[in-house]
């Protein structure tokens, strides 16, 4: 299994708290690595179509995101780029359907993280310009912007009703994003916690 | 000396607070600043001055008491009249020598004369003792002590947001926060001061309705859950599109407003006349903020100097906390409106001097404020001869005022002066940017209210809130600022600057040097260039200057003001610091190996491997041998990692690239150049083809984003039928090379390896065996290192996993990672040029022998026009090997070392190494076409200045008929 063989960006720092302080740690702040989790992207003008074809959903308008069945989301990160992350049985199809015109496939290695908690809103005021307070959730916003210095794209959810965002990076910038907000974090007292944390 | 407590004071004076001062012990209590603690102690000296080091007391008591700054700790320059009182502070006045008290730099006093504004600009001009006097400037003239030991202190900055940011939280921002919020509107109201109030909160002038009024306006301010209060900060600076960074003790909060009302209102001006700077003497809010937010008499007995009802209510201020009042010298003929206050002074039995100034402050034997010389105005405004000495302990000033205007200008706002109130008001303000109180021309309290009601109102409408209500107010009906509060004295010290000791007479001096500019001057005298930016001084300068040069202060106009509003220290400007950096995912290999690392952009690159107990050199020189007799392995994951998809991708690489690709195998591999539009190499790498209508290709490390930005506009632009998808970091890559890289990767492969199924430069799509399974992989054959080698691309998610697979199977023969050093020297050897430091921003193709790169029969590609013309010119560079003979010993040139000719610069070396398998040194210069003959003698000046001759030799220096990537070899 190829997905078996696959590494986290940030697997070597990712040192979690310990278990019995996870939830505390989740209640002010929780950082969580998902980056093993399956993703696919793909733009172009043919991908619409190409992904109404897999019977997938897609978000009305750019910037906007969808659950999918079984697990997961699709999101629209531009007029004709999305990106589709969930479990390997939905992910797996995609990535080994033949490629049709006007669809350009892209791999996404990301780093990928769930942050969420009480305080949630100072990290990211500490971090990133954009004011996601007055963001409909409801809406499904998805946010294409900088963090730290690093491209990100974000989507901010509500988990257990605290406030959280997944992030994605190049996998690169991971080791550096994971231990800047990290740190962050741990001054907001919160720590690295495993994702199943967040549930 | 404290006054009984009062309400609405900001000290708690169940909270004593001990600290030291110049060796001394004092106490203050919690809520004070330091200089309102030493003032309550009856200090009157807290500072010296920059450069006469004369004894300075209370100025403003508002951020701009520049002569009191202090040394606490390893804090330079701490404020005292606005820095918040510390138990435990040890303090000391910087800018002395020998201490405060006997500041032996106060013999620069006696010496003034010989100090004339703009001496430095005239003397010290001898060349040798220049050092010498450089030196001895730089030590008088320090403020505080920077200590570069000193911990770091945690600064981290914050973004916020808000649909209305008033700044200022006086009178008018108050009234402006509430009218916003009523319609709706989320409000910041932001103030540099500990509590809300403003004005408001000293400004009494003995009326308690004013009181009252200030005290409901913060309970409804308080009530209001729209509208949040950040005190103890300061607006620092004006920003596009309402960024305004907010700073304060800790932080810097970067706030991003829907619309900005600037009230920040105005500052209080001294007036000038002889010796205005003696303790004692203060401006009338000083004076007043430090007996109503401070309890502390500020003098015993006053004189108070005064052009405006505001100089009257302090009168009545001071007389209501017990300070006795000499008399009130008024400017101007009549108090105006100030009457029904000067009545009550009268009544009170204080002496109302109409029509008259200070002449000269005297001084007791300590040097403090002892008096104040009176006399008459005379018709021309000058003071008569007639004189009378005032017996007093303090002088309060309160003749005018100058808008608190830099964001306001900083925001763009067109000012104008207006006569009526004697300042610049806004004429003409951006959208989104309102103006109101003192720093919008209107200052009697009521009328600053429902300005505030006004802007606020205006504010919200403009950013969705509500309808704009109220229009601009008629001007004020008296001026509360004199036009002229200067006197001119035969012996000086009648300062216009406090910060840099400016007198009246150093402005007459400059304009008759022809500094008559209100830029010109600022730099010669410099004028409002100290740490208070000219908030006490701009406004009588802009003055002396308008009538010194028959102008009126419209036309003189204003100097530039920049951000920051205050001095922002270091910390809070640097904040926490983030620097981003990327890693490939092989990086902890990397650092298991001893990895030493070095950054390339972005990127953290091994440079080299330590070796336990080796030099460095023999470190890379291992790795070189260990590629050129075995097998070695590097990271190239930094690479750029292209694709381009579509029936008209092989089009739109011929577009961007010099060589062709129409004609390029499926499965091949071919170098690619790319230029920019003056025909300039700016990026290398290779193309491989994947399909008919799918590339994959490389760019250099630093080029990769700048070149997926750059063919994503042309892309756009062209709308050609392909699309591009920047895999840079979705793909771990590394170099496996050596004449035994094919036996190791034969054993974790089923391809193919043969010269004739993978050719050199030939590209595979396979699998690679690695523990635990296989993994996808694109192969190129490559040669950049001179070797027979794969670079090999995997997701790099698996990166990890190939780099152990590949080192597992290498041991066999040795094989070692190598760094970028080694790979440099390899390529090297090879005649490789880098990107970036064997060309340089004006380098053409044709300039480093790759004329057989660029394909100009080609129908187009960037660059192509230029390259065009440059070709029919003779080339003003060529590169060129050179080589130093075997077993040379001498000196050896640097990289960027130059190549003389006839005393001329004739070329320059771009790189140059030691060839362990050439036994001699060997390098890459740019050389005048006519000595880049092979065999030539060629001179280098080294750094040192010596010459050292080297032989134009031919490239590559390894392996030059390519055998290397051949079966037989």
């Amino acid at each position: 299994m190829i997905s078996a063989l696959a590494v986290s960006p940030v697997a070597e720092i990712a040192t979690l708290l310990a278990p019995a302080d996870q939830p505390a740690a989740v209640a002010r702040l929780g950082l969580a690595d998902v980056s093993l989790t399956a993703r696919h992207g793909c733009k172009g003008p043919g991908t619409v179509a190409w992904l109404q074809g897999l019977g997938l959903p897609i978000p009305p308008q750019p910037n906007s995101w969808l659950p999918l069945d079984g697990g997961g989301r699709i999101a629209r990160l531009g007029f004709t780029e999305f990106l589709i992350e969930g479990p390997d049985a939905l992910i797996a199809p995609l990535v080994s359907a033949p490629r049709a015109a006007g669809v350009y496939p892209v791999l996404r290695q990301d780093a990928a993280l769930i942050l969420g908690g009480a305080r949630l809103d100072e990290l990211l005021r500490q971090t990133c310009n954009v004011n996601f307070r007055p963001l409909e959730l409801a809406a499904r916003p998805v946010v294409l912007t900088s963090m730290v210095g690093v491209g990100v794209t974000v989507i901010p959810e509500l988990r257990n009703g605290q406030p959280a965002v997944r992030i994605w990076c190049d996998g690169t910038y991971g080791h550096y994003l994971w231990e800047t907000l990290l740190g962050i974090a741990v001054e907001l007292g919160g720590g690295a916690v495993a994702p199943h944390s967040f549930n | 000396m404290r006054l009984p407590a009062s309400s609405g004071e900001w000290i708690d004076r169940s909270k004593p607070v001990e600290f030291s001062f110049e060796g001394r012990t004092f106490k203050g209590y919690a809520g004070d600043t330091v200089s309102s603690a030493l003032w309550g102690a009856d200090v009157r000296v807290l500072g010296r001055s920059f450069k006469y080091h004369r004894p300075r007391g209370v100025l403003s008591l508002a951020n701009h008491d520049t002569n009191a700054l202090h040394q606490w700790g390893d804090q330079p320059n701490v404020r005292a009249d606005v820095t918040p009182l510390v138990a435990g502070m040890t303090l000391t006045a910087v800018n002395t020598f020998g201490g405060l008290a006997d500041d032996k730099g106060r013999f620069l006093g006696k010496m003034a004369r010989f100090l004339p504004v703009g001496f430095y600009y005239k003397a010290f001009h001898t060349r040798k003792l220049f050092p010498m006097w450089e030196r001895m400037f730089r030590t008088m003239t320090g403020l505080g002590s920077v200590d570069l030991a000193s911990a770091q202190h945690t600064t981290p900055k914050a973004y916020d947001f808000c649909d209305v940011l008033v700044i200022g939280a006086g009178p008018s921002g108050l009234s402006a926060a509430l009218a916003a919020a009523a319609q709706g509107a989320d409000v910041v109201v932001v103030d540099e001061n500990a509590h809300a109030g403003g004005s408001a909160t000293y400004q009494i002038g003995n009326d308690t309705s004013r009181r009252r009024l200030l005290a409901e306006l913060l309970a409804k301010v308080a009530a209001d859950a729209c509208i949040r209060v950040v005190t103890a900060t300061y607006a620092a600076g004006y920003y596009k599109d309402h960024w305004i960074p907010l700073v304060s003790a800790d932080r810097m909060l970067k706030m991003r407003a829907g619309s900005v009302v600037v009230a920040s209102g105005a500052f209080e001006q001294p007036a000038v006349f002889r010796n205005n700077d003696l303790p004692g003497i203060m401006l009338a809010s000083a004076a007043q903020r430090l007996m109503y937010r401070y309890g502390v008499k500020p003098v015993s007995k006053a004189v108070v100097l005064v052009a405006n009802a505001d100089g009257y209510r302090a009168a009545l201020d001071l007389l209501a906390q017990g300070v006795s009042v000499a008399a009130v010298v008024d400017l101007r003929p009549a108090a105006g409106s100030a009457e029904p206050q000067a009545k009550l002074l009268r009544q009170a039995g204080i002496e109302i001097l109409p029509g008259s100034c200070i002449v000269e402050a005297l001084p007791g034997a300590d040097g403090l404020c002892a008096g104040a010389r009176i006399a008459t105005l005379q018709a021309d405004g000058s003071p008569s001869a007639q004189i009378r000495d005032i017996a007093c302990d303090g002088i309060l000033l309160s003749v005018g005022w100058a808008p608190a205007a830099n964001l306001l200008y900083q925001a763009g706002t067109r000012m104008r002066f207006d006569r009526a109130v004697e300042q610049f008001v806004p004429e003409a303000l951006p959208d989104g940017v309102f103006a109101c109180g003192r720093v919008n021309g209107v200052h009697e309290l009521e009328r600053r209210l429902a300005d505030g009601t006004r802007a606020g109102s205006h504010a919200a409408a403009s950013v969705g809130f509500g309808r704009a209500s109220g229009a601009a107010l008629p001007p004020e009906a008296e001026c509360p600022s004199h036009p002229w509060p200067i006197v001119d004295h035969p012996d000086g010290k009648n300062f216009v600057d406090f910060d840099e000791d400016l007198q009246f007479k150093d402005f007459r001096n400059a304009v008759q040097e022809g500094f008559d500019n209100i830029e010109l001057l600022k730099r010669f005298s410099t004028n409002g260039m100290g740490p208070s930016q000219g908030k006490h001084s701009n406004m009588n300068g802009l003055r002396i200057l308008a009538r010194l040069t028959g102008k009126e202060p419209q036309q003189v106009g204003t100097t530039t003001a920049r951000p920051f509003y205050h001095p922002v220290p270091m910390a809070i400007l640097a904040g926490r610091g983030f620097n981003p950096e990327r890693r490939t995912p092989l990086a902890s290999r990397h650092d298991a190996l001893g990895a030493r690392w070095m950054p390339a952009g972005a990127w953290q690159r091994p440079e080299f491997y330590q070796v336990a107990g080796k030099e460095r050199l023999a470190c890379i020189r291992e790795e070189v041998a260990a590629v050129r007799k075995g097998v070695g392995l590097i990271d190239v994951g930094t690479l750029g990692k292209l694709e381009v998809i579509g029936p008209q991708a092989a089009e739109f690489l011929e577009r961007v690239y010099t060589s062709n690709y129409a004609n390029l195998k499926v499965g091949m591999t071919r170098y690619a150049v790319m230029c920019d539009e003056s025909g300039v190499v700016i990026d290398d790498g290779v193309v491989a083809r994947l399909a008919e209508d799918h590339f994959y290709f490389t760019t250099t490390t630093s080029g990769a984003a700048t070149v997926y930005r750059e063919l994503s506009r042309l892309n756009t632009l062209w709308r050609l039928d392909c699309g591009i998808v920047n895999h840079t970091g979705a793909f771990a890559a590394m170099n496996l090379a050596g004449p035994k890289s094919r036996e190791v990767l034969a054993t974790l492969t089923g391809l193919d390896l043969s010269a004739a199924a993978f050719p050199y430069l030939a590209l595979r799509e396979g699998e690679v065996a690695v523990s635990g399974g296989k993994i996808p992989a694109r192969l190129m054959r490559v040669g950049f290192v001179g070797e027979w080698g794969y670079e090999i691309h995997v997701p790099a998610s698996m990166g990890g996993a190939l780099w152990d697979a590949l080192m597992t199977a290498g041991k066999a023969h040795a094989i070692r990672p190598f760094g970028v050093e080694a790979q440099r020297l390899l390529r090297l050897e090879k005649g490789h040029i880098i990107i970036g430091q064997d060309t340089d921003g004006l380098t053409t193709p044709l300039e480093v022998g790759m004329g057989w790169a660029v394909k100009m029969t080609k129908p187009f590609f960037i660059g192509q026009r230029s390259l065009a013309a440059i070709a029919k010119k003779p080339h003003k560079q060529q590169l060129a090997g050179i080589t130093f003979p075997v077993g040379y010993s001498g000196a050896v040139p640097l990289e960027c070392n130059l190549v003389i000719d006839g005393g001329d610069i004739a070329g320059r070396v771009t790189s140059i190494a030691f060839s362990p398998s050439l036994e001699r040194y060997i390098g890459l210069a740019f050389l005048r076409p006519d000595l880049a003959a092979i065999g030539t003698t060629v001179s280098i000046r080294l750094t040192d200045g010596a010459m050292v001759q080297a032989e134009v030799s031919a490239t590559p220096f390894y392996d030059p008929d390519n055998l290397k990537q051949k079966e037989a070899a």
